[in-house]
């Protein structure tokens, strides 16, 4: 037995089932899975090596190196070296901690149990030992892990149902075929491992994740850019000041109190001095910033996996943050790329109505007569009196249920329509209950319908199908079935009924349908074609039922020429389809179904408080455009005012061109009414210059755009056009795109907007964009986990991106900016000190403050209350939040943090820092202290500045926190009583004498810090730094204040009062439009069930057929491939008709 | 499908404030009444202390006499290092128009003397000053041995430079009497510095317990002469000594030389009338173009005379009630725009 497959590195790969030894010759990979980084040994080598590798890891180290020459060092070792080493472990620790779960997780995959084939007997296998070539017995609902070609199965014609949800995320079973030769080898599934290990298909598609990293930090590694050219700057100033002082004074000072080694060139020590000036400096940008960043982004990834509101008690999935590097980016989306199945909608089919023979059911009518809602409050109809009755379908209707009773034929013939007239499988479970196999949802529940209502479908053969009508078992033999197809947009049973009546029974889009009617069916095509408006209107898919009596002769002779017709080889299908549509005709209709694509729970609500943020929501999907822009409209983001919609559908590069020109055209048009012709010349003009146009069009635009027209623009330099376009309509929809197409509109989006985007998708075709959008949100709770491995986010439902975006990102991104601003603030406040001190210590590279205060300010001083708000910080409540969705565009627009803010805090921490030093200087310059000492000595002029330092930023961080709570409280007030009690610890006598030479301040807090004088200064000098602040932030909140200033106050007044609960009203849409068919059918299924093959052994096809089955059976699976491939390709012919 | 899966129940997140974000907290909100009475109230305070301030630091008398030139010909002997060991002497006379009441304070003042410097802070040995190892040289560099290797007591640059010169006030009766003024050498440390951080090596002869050191290059007598008169104020812990050691902040910067002992004519203070200063002019400013000069000052309860200070305190007041001011106008202005606004 020989099996080989194609594969990029080998041509070819031979393996000898069965035979390990021959196998091993090739050094396959084996089956073991290895996503761990490091073991016990690699682990602190490589982890330190990566650690390094970054940027400001690296330039930390180097600062290091350059503090150990004693030429230039103006720090001792320790104040770089303990916060590198405390920021360095904890990375480590974190690093470790993720290894080890991908360790757990390795393990559980490696230790899976495997029945393989050794010896000639199935032994116990751990999954990780199997081999290439191995064979292995799998049983029903076991866990593959390998490659593995199927060999055998148990099911006739070695077909088996295999669930790829691991790797592609779909959770519908595919039907996969053993060759011929070998199914007959074996009663069980057995299979044969191709590819092992890091081969599998599941690993090679894995791919390196790419590094996603937020604008903030994007933002933040510029500044630093810019600090650092800033540190330079300063660094060139005092080295210049260095040498002409050393020229002019120091010169003649170092030789009187150095002696001879005091003689210096001034050039040489400046240049020294600029090094030892950027080791003083480098506080600018401290070491705890990005650990800080990343602390305070993990304690928001903890509240989003917290967050009790976006948990699904349903399938008992919390909201997971995969990411803990992006939470800010949340609070900044511009686009949000959403998938529609399993995404907007639960891709749950329910029949909610139906028109039959001109009357409606499924309205409820409450007493007055009014057409009400369904709620749930109504009574369901009880079909307990049916025990075959599927328990979770609900109907509001009662009148339907009575019209069977009463035994109305057309009810009747439309329920035994729905039984008859679809491809549905069915069987029966453990339990005896009947279980439908569907191939569409959309069938699922026409036939459960139909099954409730009594007219139960219960099993099929090729020729037959069996149903029972209210309680008697009625088989009907299947004489015809005319398949489904996307120009078609119908399908037909023609069935022979126990009483010999032969009937064809079709349904379709109510467009097609309706031309095929009995000219007797007039009235009832107006009143039907009312009710499926009405039903359109309220976002529910329609199909037309009509059925037709025929003659026996007629039909024969029909038949007679439809199998010539399949004998034919040449225009086969042509001929067919000219026979379907010769028989599908004069049809009478019966009324039509409305089947709800059933929207996640929330969906209209969060699209439209979205839209109210200003965020464009793009809907891409595989889907058909109508379904497409049938959810559109369902969830409200398209309606019926919006002043157009631009469908584009070309084929070629000109047509699809040419509608863009167009729909712009269009666009611009209707703009130029509106303002005057010159200005608009001059406005097109810049448009056509400017890519990026910020344009402001009147009235609300949809594009819907299909993947083929799509390709077509995404290869071309309709790209810009098509793009700028997208961009002004309010909403767009992308139908039948491919999961590589929707990475690359992601793509355009992102490269060519400078704008954020978030796409949001459950299933494996989205993965491209989740992993191409700056952030990737999956669907989680589904069986499919690709979607959600790929993600930085998950959680169960559409509608907690509201929270995720509206609450999380924008207290994220708010607190995120507050954070950034004050780290800034303080360090530059920090820092600068020691600048204007060197203009009066001869440049000489003196440090103001103690060593150990500069090694524990950032990192034990100050470091908790700053993160404490960046962690805690709330403006304004989430219920507010929420209610106010324009509260998140500061982060679209990036208000609270960018370089202009970056240079306010500058100037804002530049003032502090003059504050903090010339207040002092200027006291005690000339000056004694109570006791008639002197009191500017080097070390109480540090301690001096550092209290002060200590309080002005505790003052300013007060200030900056806007929601204190406890731990804001314990934080501050903490750092405050830390500060003091260990710079009493450090001056004091104990540790004075056990380390002479660390602790040189010995009594310096206490004699300073009792001296009213110096108390004054601090006071003055906290006044001088806060005041203006408070100052310029009362004047802004009562000149320009914002959104949410306004809020707030509001929100202060509101305290007492009970919080006003908002409800938007809820806009009933009232669209006229229609869906066609707009069903989740494919091709193929038909000849599937008249062959056959898709059934189980029990039901035995008939000998005649067997030979033929097993000749064919290779054949009719490549069928179904090239009729899938026609159906895609088909689409582009599709000419959309504008609705 | 109501039920939710046994066992999965857990993965429900804990409904506690901290997880929920709910917190219970104080809205930080910039009220107007708040930071107007704020404001107002800091403007009082600041405008208050102020005030103060300046004027207790003008009922300091202060005089100071710069004698680097004045004693000019002693400066130019000092230019030289070689004639460091002649001895050269200056009286300068100056008069005290009103008694300076209360305690007295004698400093030195040097101009333009860099203590700031990095390597001269760090050229120093505290584990040698505190006198448990006297030949712990350490960071002394460049000071931290003599030619033939004998470790220097006290080393480094600081010691080494201590200011010498020697300052007598006399009190000038009539052009005959002069009367040495009292003065304390005593009580111008902080007590840390001569209990704590200043230890002279235990032994019962102080000479022998420097055995093994030399004097730093720049000083006429080894560190066990310092003060002839009071033996105990010998070594490492004497007051001037120490009074150096702590290094200054600034380069320009005063030192507590002396205090007044207020004894006898002296009991209120010093009393009005012409004075002299005899010294002992050792210290070479010229050296390093740098200015020495002599301070007589009175103390208030906040110290010595600066008056910036108090300055600084009037201007921010002053700029306080100035923002509190057109704080209030701006608000004003705004609540009746509201108004007008509520009122359509």
């Amino acid at each position: 037995m020989f099996c080989s497959k194609k594969k990029l590195l080998e041509a070819e790969r031979i393996v000898k089932a069965n035979d390990r030894e021959y196998n091993e010759k090739f050094q396959y990979a084996d089956n073991c899975i290895h996503t761990s980084k490091y073991n016990l040994l690699t682990f602190l080598p490589i982890n330190l090596f990566e650690q390094f590798q970054r940027v400001a890891n690296a330039y930390f180290l180097f600062l290091l190196i350059l503090q150990l020459i004693p030429e230039i060092s103006s720090l001792t070792w320790f104040t770089t070296f303990v916060p590198l080493v405390l920021v360095i472990t904890m990375t480590a620790v974190k690093d470790a901690t993720d290894d080890y779960f991908r360790h757990k997780s390795d393990d559980q995959v490696n230790n899976r149990q495997s029945e393989v084939l050794i010896d000639g007997k199935l032994q116990n296998e751990k999954w990780m030992n199997v081999k290439v070539g191995d064979i292995i017995k799998l049983e029903n609902n076991q866990f593959v892990a390998a490659d593995l070609l199927l060999l055998s199965s148990s099911e006739p014609h070695g077909l088996c149902y295999i669930e790829t949800a691991e790797l592609d995320g779909e959770t519908n079973l595919k039907v996969r075929h053993a060759l011929s030769v070998t199914s007959e080898l074996g009663a069980d599934i057995s299979r044969l491992a191709k590819f092992d290990g890091p081969d599998t298909k599941l690993m090679q598609n894995s791919g390196k994740t790419k590094f996603k990293r937020t604008s903030i930090d994007r933002l933040m590694n510029t500044l630093v850019l810019w600090i650092f050219g800033f540190l330079v700057c300063l660094g060139i100033i005092l080295a210049i000041g260095n040498s002409i002082w050393e020229n002019q004074v120091g010169d003649k000072f170092r030789a009187f109190v150095f002696w001879k080694e005091g003689e210096k060139n001034s050039v040489f020590s400046g240049f020294l001095t600029f090094w030892s000036y950027i080791i003083i400096l480098n506080t600018v940008v401290p070491i705890s910033l990005y650990v800080s960043v990343e602390v305070i982004r993990l304690g928001h990834s903890y509240f989003i996996n917290w967050d009790r509101k976006m948990y699904y008690s349903l399938k008992a999935t919390p909201a997971e943050a995969r990411t803990t590097t992006l939470n800010e980016e949340l609070g900044q989306i511009n686009y949000v790329f959403s998938d529609k199945t399993g995404t907007l909608t639960q891709n749950i089919m329910t029949f909610k109505r139906c028109s039959i023979n001109g009357r409606i059911y499924g309205e409820v009518h409450d007493d007055l007569g009014q057409k009400t809602d369904i709620t749930k409050k109504k009574e369901p109809v009880d079909f307990s009196v049916n025990p075959q009755a599927d328990r979770t379908f609900e109907f509001f209707d009662h009148r339907l249920m009575e019209s069977i009773k009463l035994g109305d034929p057309k009810v009747h013939e439309f329920l035994r329509l729905l039984a008859l007239c679809h491809t549905v499988m069915s069987e029966e479970n453990s339990a005896g209950q009947l279980v439908y196999q569907v191939q569409s949802p959309d069938e699922g529940a026409l036939v459960t319908a139909a099954r409730n209502f009594g007219f139960i479908f219960k099993s099929r053969t090729p020729e037959t199908i069996t149903i029972e009508e209210l309680g008697t078992l009625v088989t009907y033999q299947l004489l015809a079935f005319l398949d489904f197809n996307n120009i078609r947009k119908r399908m037909s049973v023609i069935v022979r009924n126990p009483e010999g009546q032969i009937k064809l029974y079709c349904k379709g889009a109510d467009t097609i349908l309706f031309e095929k009617l009995h000219p007797s069916n007039e009235n009832l095509l107006t009143l039907t074609s009312d009710h499926l408006s009405e039903f359109a209107g309220e976002g529910l898919r329609t199909l037309a039922i009509a059925y037709r009596d025929l003659d026996d002769k007629y039909f024969k002779e029909w038949h007679k020429m439809l199998e010539d017709a399949n004998t034919t080889t040449d225009e086969r299908d042509e001929r067919v389809a000219g026979l379907y549509e010769e028989i599908e005709r004069d049809l009478m209709l019966l009324g039509a179904t409305a089947v709800e694509d059933k929207l996640q729970e929330g969906v209209i609500e969060t699209v439209t408080n979205l839209s109210l943020a200003n965020i464009k929501i793009w809907v891409l999907t595989g889907d058909k455009q109508e379904t497409a822009i049938n959810i559109g409209y369902a969830c409200n983001m398209l309606t019926d005012d919006m002043s157009d919609m631009f469908i584009i559908a070309g084929n070629t590069v000109a047509e699809v061109r040419e509608e863009v020109r167009k729909a712009k055209e269009n666009l611009f048009g209707q703009n130029r009414t509106f303002s005057n012709g010159h200005v608009v010349f001059e406005k097109k003009e810049q448009l056509e210059m400017n890519s990026v146009v910020q344009e402001t069009v009147t009235g609300d635009y949809a594009l819907v755009i299909n993947g083929h027209s799509l390709a077509h623009a995404l290869e071309s330099d309709i790209k810009n056009d098509l793009l700028e376009l997208a961009c002004m309509c309010k909403t767009v929809v992308c139908c039948r795109v491919t999961p590589l197409q929707k990475a690359q509109v992601v793509e355009l989006v992102k490269n060519h907007r400078n704008a954020v985007t978030l796409a949001i998708g459950d299933g494996a075709n989205d993965v491209s964009m989740i992993k191409s959008a700056h952030i990737g949100v999956g669907i989680s709770g589904q069986e499919g986990l690709q979607a959600v491995l790929a993600s930085d986010y998950s959680f169960a439902q559409f509608r907690y991106l509201q929270r995720l975006l509206l609450v999380h990102g924008r207290w994220s991104y708010f607190r995120m900016c507050k954070f950034l601003c004050y780290f800034f603030y303080k360090n530059f406040a920090f820092t600068l000190v020691h600048f204007w001190f060197g203009f009066f210590c001869g440049f000489s590279a003196q440090t103001v403050y103690d060593q150990w205060f500069i090694t524990l300010f950032n990192i034990v001083y100050t470091s908790l209350p700053v993160l404490a708000m960046g962690i805690f910080d709330q403006d304004v409540n989430d219920q507010n939040s929420m209610d106010y969705p324009q509260l998140y565009e500061p982060g679209q627009l990036n208000l609270l943090f960018n370089k202009r803010r970056f240079l306010i805090c500058m100037a804002h921490g530049i003032y502090t820092s003059l504050a903090l030093f010339f207040i002092p200087f200027g006291t005690f310059y000339n000056m004694a202290g109570e006791d008639g000492q002197h009191i500017a000595d080097y070390q109480s002029f540090a301690v001096i500045i550092a209290t002060s330092l200590v309080i002005v930023v505790s003052v300013q961080i007060a200030l900056d926190t806007s929601y204190w709570t406890v731990i804001n409280h314990v934080f501050i007030w903490g750092s405050i009583a830390t500060y003091f009690s260990i710079l009493f610890t450090m001056h004091s006598n104990g540790i004075f004498g056990i380390f002479p030479n660390q602790f040189p301040f010995v009594g310096n807090a206490r004699h300073s810090l009792t001296q009213k004088c110096i108390w004054l200064v601090i006071l003055l000098t906290t006044v001088a730094s806060a005041m203006p602040v408070v100052a310029f932030r009362f004047l802004r909140v009562a000149l320009f204040p914002t959104l949410s200033d306004q809020i707030r106050q509001w929100q202060k007044a509101q305290k007492k009062a009970r919080p006003l609960h908002r409800r938007r009203p809820q806009t009933r849409r009232s669209s006229s439009r229609r869906s066609g068919y707009a069903f989740a059918h494919q091709e193929g299924y038909g000849e599937l069930i008249t062959s056959g093959k898709n059934m189980r052994a029990k039901n035995p096809p008939p000998a005649s057929g067997l030979e033929k089955t097993l000749y064919n059976s290779t054949s009719w699976i490549e069928n179904l491939c090239k009729k899938t491939t026609d159906t895609v390709s088909s689409f582009s012919q599709d000419k959309t008709v504008k609705l | 499908m109501k039920r939710t899966p046994q066992g999965c129940q857990s993965r429900l997140p804990d409904n506690t404030a901290l997880k929920q974000q709910q917190l219970p907290a104080y809205r930080l909100q910039l009220s107007a009444t708040g930071v107007l009475s704020g404001f107002f109230a800091t403007g009082v305070f600041c405008l208050g202390v102020g005030i103060i301030l300046i004027l207790s630091a003008k009922s300091i008398k202060e005089i100071e006499i710069n004698y680097t030139k004045i004693c000019a010909n002693c400066a130019k002997l000092r230019e030289n290092a070689v004639d460091f060991d002649k001895e050269c002497t200056c009286s300068i006379p100056f008069h005290i128009p009103e008694t300076m009441q209360g305690n007295v304070y004698m400093y030195y003042k040097l101009y333009g003397f860099y203590q700031n410097l990095y390597g001269y802070i760090l050229s120093r040995s505290n584990s040698q000053l505190l006198g448990t190892d006297v030949k712990d040289v350490g960071s002394c560099a460049p000071f931290r041995e003599s030619h033939n290797g004998t470790p220097i007591a006290p080393c480094g640059a600081i010691a080494n430079s201590i200011f010498n010169d020697t300052i007598i006030l006399s009190y000038n009766l009539n052009s005959s009497i002069h009367i040495k003024v009292p003065m304390l050498r005593s009580g111008i440390t902080w007590w840390t510095d001569k209990y704590v951080k200043f230890r002279n090596p235990s032994s019962n002869n102080l000479s022998s317990a420097f055995a093994g050191t030399t004097k730093p290059p720049y000083w006429p007598k080894p560190v066990y002469e310092l003060d002839e008169e009071d033996p105990g104020n010998n070594g490492f812990i004497n007051d001037d000594f120490i009074v150096w050691m702590r290094t200054a902040a600034f380069p320009t910067f005063k030192k507590l030389y002396r205090r007044l002992s207020r004894t006898q004519r002296f009991i209120e203070g010093l009393p009005a009338g012409n004075y002299s200063f005899n010294i002992t002019y050792n210290f070479p400013v010229t050296r390093f173009r740098g200015e020495k000069s002599v301070v007589l000052s009175t103390l208030t309860w906040s110290g010595g005379r600066s008056l910036f200070l108090g300055l600084a305190y009037t201007v921010t007041g002053a700029v306080t009630w100035l923002a509190t001011f057109s704080m209030m106008a701006a608000h004003l202005m705004l609540k009746e725009r509201k108004m007008f606004f509520s009122q359509q």
